[in-house]
């Protein structure tokens, strides 16, 4: 009875071939709206994610409160290299890794052109929180830091427009530091992964990675602290705790120091993310009602049609739940079909719009099954009217119809 | 012989409203099984408002129809179908086939209804149709073929469930007078052979003629009952 029915609704589709696919066009919309949407999202919350992963999870940024400050930063506030290390000791469970925040950028030949590099510097052990991935050499160490030596750690494209070749262990490049030139010697080479950020920075700007004992006049006296909390850590309140120690230690203000962490901003935008699409969502799902509703508006239409033939198979026995499910199951199929053509072109246009930004496309399965299904949802719900419309119908003027 | 249809005090009133017609004054009949019944008449005389009660397509306003003995006044719209599938054929004046579906698909739809399986019914409906002498036709669509040819389509249709009784508004009412001679001798042959009662309207005396009984209407009252055999009046 059920595969009777299954047969009967395809070919009364195949009959009305047009009409059908226009009907379904409002589920076919709503269903790729929500599909490309979705998906879309989740490649774009997989991306800011790695992104994040990239940076440290556990990445905090500590800063002077500025509506704490009056005309400018007075000088008991800007932190010492000293107090940075007597901060890791004593939270050094929670605190892993600290430094003053230090960068620099400078002009460097590339051929005889010039072009812009810039330095991060760093203290020792950033890349074990940090995911720089060395591919030559090795990162900035204790020994560059303590010594205040000229090393630097390149990125491999700069590494090969500098010198030609991605290893470039040993070559030296001279910068310019705080107005003196300086002699660099390339200590190792890492490779930045291929994101959807690194994609689109186009510019032919040159990266790389230095102590930063070599800029003593951030590095000594710095009123910002990049920091990364132990992994485990409550990151909100282990990074309050510590900016108000520090304050305190400094008879500052409680709140003096604030910070900003991976985390939060992660959760930030994550949540608009999120908000962007329920906001998606409900628009989706206005256009799914209105495409139930075409549904509803062409079945009434298919059964007054088709009156002389529910006259005709009541005359023969059908019952009025043989007559429901009939339409039921049509209604359904027309709107299951247009849920499946709509998830196949949600899909492929959230495909296709990942490939041009390059990322990588996610989406869950469960995601089509739950398109899928709900769409038949929306056309058993907006299928019943018109059912037990024709289900009703008294056989005898049924067969009087013309 | 078995009572199959009684009729006790059965009238049919039509309201439309403004005005109320009685199709069917109040009315007794007694049919046996077996029984070769042509009821004739003139047009507006009631005879399709009394083979629809028959067929259990319409309710009679007043009285009691028996079938096979039940009382079917009183059934619900599901158990009259379950009747009309089981117990009853009927055979339409305009065919009443199912557009853009196969003679074969047609004859299979009351055994659909019945739930029967798939390889059952096509067994069946084949068979069906190869004794009306359609054997060939089983992928046709009904606009493919000729008036006699569906009538004969629609009456393999109404055998399907193996009914006891068959009921046939004008069957021959759309039909060339060859057409109408072979469809007549589909029903006289079941009644022959299988014992079908069949119960057929028809304006026409030649037609009239196969039956064994002929029941004659004017203004919904039947004005004659005459067996065959019987002397005209
Ligand atoms: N649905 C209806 N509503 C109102 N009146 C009806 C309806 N059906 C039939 N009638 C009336 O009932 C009377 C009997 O109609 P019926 O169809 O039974 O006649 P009939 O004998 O079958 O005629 P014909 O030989 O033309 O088929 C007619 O006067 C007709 O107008
Ligand atoms: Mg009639």
């Amino acid at each position: 009875m059920f595969l009777e029915n299954v047969k009967l609704a395809l070919s009364a589709i195949r009959i009305n071939k047009m009409r059908s696919f226009l009907t379904m066009l409002g589920m076919i919309i709503g269903i790729s709206s929500v599909i490309a949407i979705t998906a879309i999202g989740s490649s774009i919350q997989g991306v800011v994610n790695q992104q994040f992963e990239s940076i440290g999870r556990s990445a905090v940024y500590f800063y002077v409160n500025w509506a704490m400050v009056d005309d400018y930063v007075p000088s008991e506030a800007l932190i010492s290299r000293e107090e940075i290390e007597e901060l890791k000791e004593h939270f050094s469970d929670e605190l892993l890794y600290a430094d003053p925040n230090v960068s620099f950028s400078s002009p460097v030949k590339v051929g005889n052109a010039e072009k812009k590099i810039y330095v991060n510097c760093v203290g020792s052990g950033y890349e074990q929180f940090s995911d720089v991935d060395i591919i030559y050499g090795r990162m900035i160490n204790e020994n560059d830091v303590e010594g205040a030596r000229a090393r630097i750690v390149l990125e491999a494209n700069s590494a090969r427009r500098l010198f030609g070749t991605e290893n470039a262990v040993g070559a030296k490049v001279e910068l310019t530091v705080e107005e003196e030139p300086v002699d660099f010697t390339v200590v190792g080479v890492y490779r930045e992964k291929e994101t959807i950020f690194t994609q689109m920075s186009t510019s032919d700007d040159l990266y790389g990675y230095a102590p930063y004992s070599l800029v003593p006049s951030q590095a000594d006296y710095t009123i910002y602290i990049y920091a990364f909390l132990a992994p485990e850590s409550n990151v909100a309140e282990t990074a309050t705790r510590i900016g108000d120690w520090l304050a305190q230690k400094k008879g500052l203000p409680e709140g003096f120091y604030i910070y900003e962490s991976a985390e939060e901003q992660q959760g930030m935008i994550n949540d608009m993310l999120g908000m962007i699409s329920v906001a998606i969502g409900v628009i989706a799902g206005i256009s799914l009602l209105v495409g139930g509703i075409g549904i509803m508006n062409i079945m009434l239409v298919s059964v007054t049609e088709r009156t002389r033939e529910i006259g005709i198979r009541k005359s023969l026995g059908a019952r009025t739940g043989d007559i429901l499910l009939q339409f039921l199951t049509e209604s359904m199929i027309i709107s299951a079909l247009g849920g499946i053509l709509g998830t196949m072109l949600g899909v492929a246009i959230a495909a296709i719009g990942m490939s041009v930004a390059g990322v990588d496309f996610v989406i869950h399965p469960m995601v089509i099954l739950v398109a899928v299904g709900f769409s038949a949802l929306v056309g058993m719900f907006f299928g019943i009217y018109p059912a037990r419309r024709a289900a009703k119908l008294d056989p005898i003027e049924a067969l009087r119809y013309e | 012989m078995e009572e199959i249809i009684r009729l006790t005090g059965v009238s049919k009133t039509y309201d439309t409203g403004k005005i109320q017609v009685q199709a069917l004054k109040p009315l007794d009949l007694l049919i046996e099984q077996g029984e070769y019944v042509a009821i004739m008449g003139s047009s507006g005389s009631g005879k399709s408002t009394l083979m629809n009660i028959l067929g259990c397509l319409d309710r009679p306003t007043e009285g009691s129809y028996f079938l096979a003995g039940e009382n079917v006044s009183g059934k619900s719209d599901n158990e009259l179908s379950l009747i009309r599938n089981k117990r009853i054929g009927f055979v339409f004046q305009s065919f009443n086939l199912i557009p853009r579906t196969s003679v074969l698909k047609n004859v299979e739809l009351p055994m659909i209804y019945a739930r029967l399986s798939a390889k059952y019914r096509e067994e069946r409906a084949r068979e069906l149709l190869e004794k009306v002498g359609l054997g060939e036709r089983l992928d046709h669509m009904p606009n493919e073929i000729s008036g006699g040819q569906k009538q004969r389509v629609a009456i393999a249709r109404a055998l399907a469930n193996q009914p006891p009784i068959i009921f046939a508004d004008e069957p021959t009412g759309n039909l060339d007078s060859k057409s109408s001679v072979e469809i007549m001798e589909i029903f006289t042959k079941l009644n022959r052979e299988e014992g079908t009662t069949v119960v057929l309207v028809t304006h026409e005396p030649d037609i009239a003629e196969f039956a064994d009984r002929v029941l004659t209407f004017r203004d919904g009252c039947v004005i004659s009952d005459r067996r065959k055999g019987e002397v005209k009046n």
